[in-house]
């Protein structure tokens, strides 16, 4: 389990704070994909990297808790970390998945030390050969073929080096698997081929996988749960199917509204405008502006991520 | 078979750019106006020696056969590459007649090699050390303090510095010898001390100059390997600093110092004029600048075509072990 409670994270000294994860308060239990969706720069991977507790590079935490508790799937130890420290439970408790550029990967290192590079003891136990065995039999269980191995990262194409990072964190065994936009730059078809791979480890390891990803089609072929942010904030959370179903919230509705159905003529029309700064963010509803229902109240006050029916909050006054 | 195929090409290539290089060599100095014989008889003249007609054109003929200029053009060319590539022969010494220029530079070679080696190798080893730890910790004092060195002394113009080594550490303090001294019996202790003795000076000279050098483009290639996502995503893993720093950064920065330092090797075939001249270090430096001084055109063109090839066949040697230490140039 992981949880933001009102968590404020952003890059700058107080005085000029840029709030990209902004009063968030979101759960993730064990044993669930949650997705989280949004436009470039709505802040989904400054969230993705504070539940990580990545705080370098400038990235700090202001405001509010970032909680994580996790039993270890074979001792049955738990143990539990807040912000920065999550940092230690790096490749061990929690694992990450970047997207699989052409450089995320030491050029010239073989695969097979990339992945043991890193690996917690509890994996490592045994002899080299050994454990090498178990690597190859791991990823022969993902149809990645043993040769892999040996190769170098150059070696490998696109969708494979994409395949290879998803293994080297799963390999780890770990509780959490965070990924960040892992298939964005991938065709349709090893797009999908990777995303039926990591649900299979998520079902295999029973842990909990994130996912970030700008694109909705992602998120309805895999994600239990979604979360859509909008400008630093969290405006709505639910199960998948029924925020497809029926979004709730004016901005889901309205991208849901702007996805394209097979076999249609003509061009959906999508919002107008674009997000607000982050630098100044309005003070009501940071919607308000291109919402086809904002009224005086949301331009004064920002909605609550609240209730609105049995599992999904929606931030919205009129919800 | 494919690698085969690629050291038989590589030395293809390297052996036509040995003959190209000792045919400019060749032909150079016959474009120019002075024929080495004329020049040679007009010594032997001016130095008031008396020769009729008959034993002017005897000399003439021996002489042109000793400097290997007998036939056509074509003849000579191919007389000079033959006898060059296969006895490694470049005729005697015209200045220290009869000593063949081989033996000449046989015996330079071992002392300039010993001091360029050694300097190099442990400017290399500092400067790539130093300038590793500047780039990935650019805030700490130590690693500033040494950079601080370093870009204090790179600029400084060689021949100051050495110039400057000398009359403090000869000169005002006395502590190593002005001009090299070699004393003791071959293969004797006091032999090899007193040569280390004797080349402490010049091998500083050369380590201070070049370190600076090492260390600025080692640092440059570490800091923009710190912004790699690689980096990065061993950072993520958590993999300890030390970690990344030797099997991330190290070895994806010192890439490119191996082929520098590969040439560099390649280059000390020149010897290091200056710093032979400077500390009157019997060198190849030195035997070049006799060369020049005497008009000594044999030991010019083996001096010279010796330096053609050793800077190949450094260049061909890198191009060999660069595929064993970068994957990516193999499978290309």
């Amino acid at each position: 389990m992981i949880a933001l409670e009102n968590a404020v994270v952003g890059y700058g000294p107080d005085k000029a704070f840029i709030a990209a994860v902004d009063d968030v308060t979101i759960t993730i239990g064990d044993n669930e994909i949650v997705g989280i969706a949004g436009e470039s720069g709505c802040g989904k991977s400054t969230l993705l990297r504070a539940l990580y507790g990545d705080f370098t590079h400038g990235l700090r935490q202001r405001g509010g808790e970032i909680n994580a508790r996790f039993t270890d799937a074979g001792t049955g130890t738990t143990v539990e970390k807040r912000g920065a420290n999550l940092s230690e439970l790096w490749w061990d408790q929690i694992s990450y998945v970047p997207q699989g550029s052409m450089s995320v990967l030491n050029p010239l290192m073989k695969v097979d030390k990339q992945i043991i590079d890193g690996l917690p003891k509890r994996e490592k136990h045994g002899s080299r050969a050994d454990l090498r065995k178990r690597i190859a039999n791991f990823l022969k269980g993902l149809g990645l073929e043993e040769s892999v191995l040996e190769a170098y990262p150059h070696q490998l194409s696109g969708g494979m080096r994409q395949r290879v990072l998803v293994a080297i964190a799963a390999f780890v065994n770990p509780r959490l698997i965070l990924a960040d936009e892992p298939t964005t730059a991938l065709d349709v078809v090893v797009q999908k081929r990777i995303l039926l791979m990591m649900v299979e480890i998520q079902r295999r390891l029973k842990n909990t996988l994130v996912l970030v990803s700008h694109d909705l089609g992602v998120h309805y072929q895999i994600t239990d749960r979604l979360a859509i942010a909008y400008a630093g904030k969290i405006v709505e959370i639910g199960p998948t199917q029924k925020i497809f179903a029926a979004p709730s919230h004016p901005y889901t509705q309205a991208l849901i509204a702007a996805l394209p159905r097979v076999g249609e003529k003509g061009q959906r029309s999508g919002l107008e405008g674009r997000p607000p700064s982050l630098v100044k963010p309005p003070q009501g509803c940071r919607f308000a502006a291109r919402c086809p229902e904002a009224q005086d109240i949301c331009r004064a006050q920002s909605p609550e991520l609240k209730m609105r029916s049995a599992d999904r909050p929606v931030a919205c006054h009129f919800r | 078979m494919r690698l085969l195929r690629y050291i038989a090409g590589r030395l293809v290539v390297y052996l036509l750019v040995i003959v190209f290089g000792l045919t400019i060599l060749f032909f150079v100095p016959r474009l120019g106006p002075t024929d080495p014989v004329e020049a040679m008889l007009a010594k032997v003249a001016a130095q008031g020696a008396y020769m009729d007609a008959s034993q002017v054109d005897r000399l003439r003929e021996s002489l042109a056969d000793t400097f290997g200029l007998n036939g056509t053009l074509l003849e000579q060319y191919w007389a000079f590459i033959k006898r060059i590539l296969l006895t490694g022969d470049f005729g005697p010494s015209l200045s220290m007649y009869p000593t063949p220029v081989m033996e000449l530079i046989l015996n330079a070679l071992p002392w300039t090699f010993g001091l360029l080696l050694t300097s190099t190798l442990i400017a290399w080893v500092l400067g790539n050390f130093v300038g590793l730890l500047a780039g990935w910790r650019p805030e700490s004092n130590a690693a500033k303090a040494m950079e601080g060195v370093a870009i204090f002394l790179y600029p400084i113009p060689y021949y100051i510095l050495a110039l400057v080594l000398s009359i403090l550490f000869s000169y005002v303090w006395q502590i190593f010898p002005l001009t090299t001294t070699i004393r003791g019996a071959p293969w004797s202790w006091d032999l090899i001390s007193s040569i280390v003795w004797n080349s402490i000076l010049p091998a500083a000279s050369i380590v201070i100059v070049v370190f600076g050098w090492w260390v600025i483009s080692v640092k440059a290639q570490t800091s923009q390997l710190k912004d790699e996502e690689f980096i990065r995503y061993a950072r993520l893993k958590g993999l300890s600093q030390t970690r990344i720093l030797t099997r991330y950064v190290l070895p994806n920065a010192i890439l490119p110092q191996i082929t520098f330092l590969a040439l560099q090797i390649g280059l000390m075939f020149n010897g290091s004029l200056i710093t032979e001249i400077l500390f009157d270090y019997p060198g190849l430096g030195l035997l070049i600048y006799t060369a020049v001084l005497q008009g000594d055109f044999n030991l010019l063109m083996g001096t010279i075509s010796l330096s053609v090839i050793a800077v190949a066949t450094a260049t061909m040697v890198i191009d060999l072990i660069y595929p064993l230490i970068d994957p990516r140039i193999r499978h290309r």
